[in-house]
């Protein structure tokens, strides 16, 4: 049997990239190609395969490059992933967070909020049913709202259902913790 | 007047795994859990009859292109 690829994944701006740096700090190899800068939406990076949606798309069996290491697809992706080993982590976030960070970065407010409001609902609950379906995939959902509001509380579920990977929960706990922290300080 | 609530039953020892689960949550009670996490199943099965139409498709490919995750 292959080796897992582990997947995080949510809808855009829905706290993916926070659970890869949190399971970076916990020792978990992250596959990024370092393409995506960091910016004002992301201030500590990505960490992620630029353009993976689309490169799927061409060639599905691309995930396998990723077995044993973690990397995000976000939900839209989904319908592209071969049938193999996956261990998937699936963030959930407030939509109307979703979406105010959606048009944070996009610079613009969306005219047609409630079409994407509606969309994206949609989207999360369709993958959310094909992942339940899928018998190759392993899946713990978690939801950022929750993590930031007891973060050892729902990260420990993270360790627990990564347990065989031996990441370390202090350090994990501690970029939420720093998060947190952060935006205490920006208020 | 018709009853605002009614009584479920549920085994003792799943009562007990929710007691333990929302100990220090912001959940209070059992049936608050039981209630809330009905509600989303129930809420799920609505949505999920929805099936995301072409235009749905649009306007998430659309977003996805303007947040940098397509090309």
């Amino acid at each position: 049997m292959k080796k897992p690829v582990y997947i995080i994944s949510g809808l855009p701006r829905s706290g993916t990239s926070m659970i890869m740096q949190v399971l970076e700090a916990g020792g978990f190899p992250i596959a990024t190609d370092g393409k995506r800068h960091p910016d004002e939406s992301n201030p500590k990076g990505y960490l992620e395969i630029d353009s993976i949606i689309n490169k799927l798309k061409d060639n599905s069996d691309f995930i396998f490059n990723f077995e044993d290491k973690v990397v995000k697809v976000i939900a839209y992706g989904f319908q592209y992933l071969p049938s193999g080993n996956y261990k998937v982590i699936y963030v959930e976030r407030d939509i109307d967070e979703v979406l105010d960070s959606m048009e944070k970065m996009m610079g613009a407010k969306d005219e047609s909020r409630s079409g994407t409001q509606k969309a994206f609902i949609k989207l999360n609950d369709k993958t959310k049913t094909d992942i339940n379906k899928r018998e190759d995939m392993d899946v713990l959902f978690v939801n950022y709202n929750a993590i930031l509001s007891s973060p050892k509380e729902h990260l420990e579920e993270i360790h627990r259902f990564l347990k065989n990977k031996n990441l370390d929960l202090e350090k994990m706990v501690e970029v939420v913790d720093e998060k947190l922290y952060r935006q205490k300080r920006m208020k | 007047m018709e009853k605002e609530f009614e009584n479920v039953s549920i085994p003792t020892i799943l009562y007990k795994k929710i007691e333990e689960k929302i100990k220090g949550s912001e959940t209070k009670s059992v049936a608050s859990y039981a209630t809330k996490v009905l509600r989303e199943s129930l809420s799920k099965e609505e949505l999920t009859e929805e099936e995301l139409s072409k235009e749905d498709e649009e306007k998430v490919k659309e977003r996805l292109k303007a947040l940098g995750y397509l090309d």
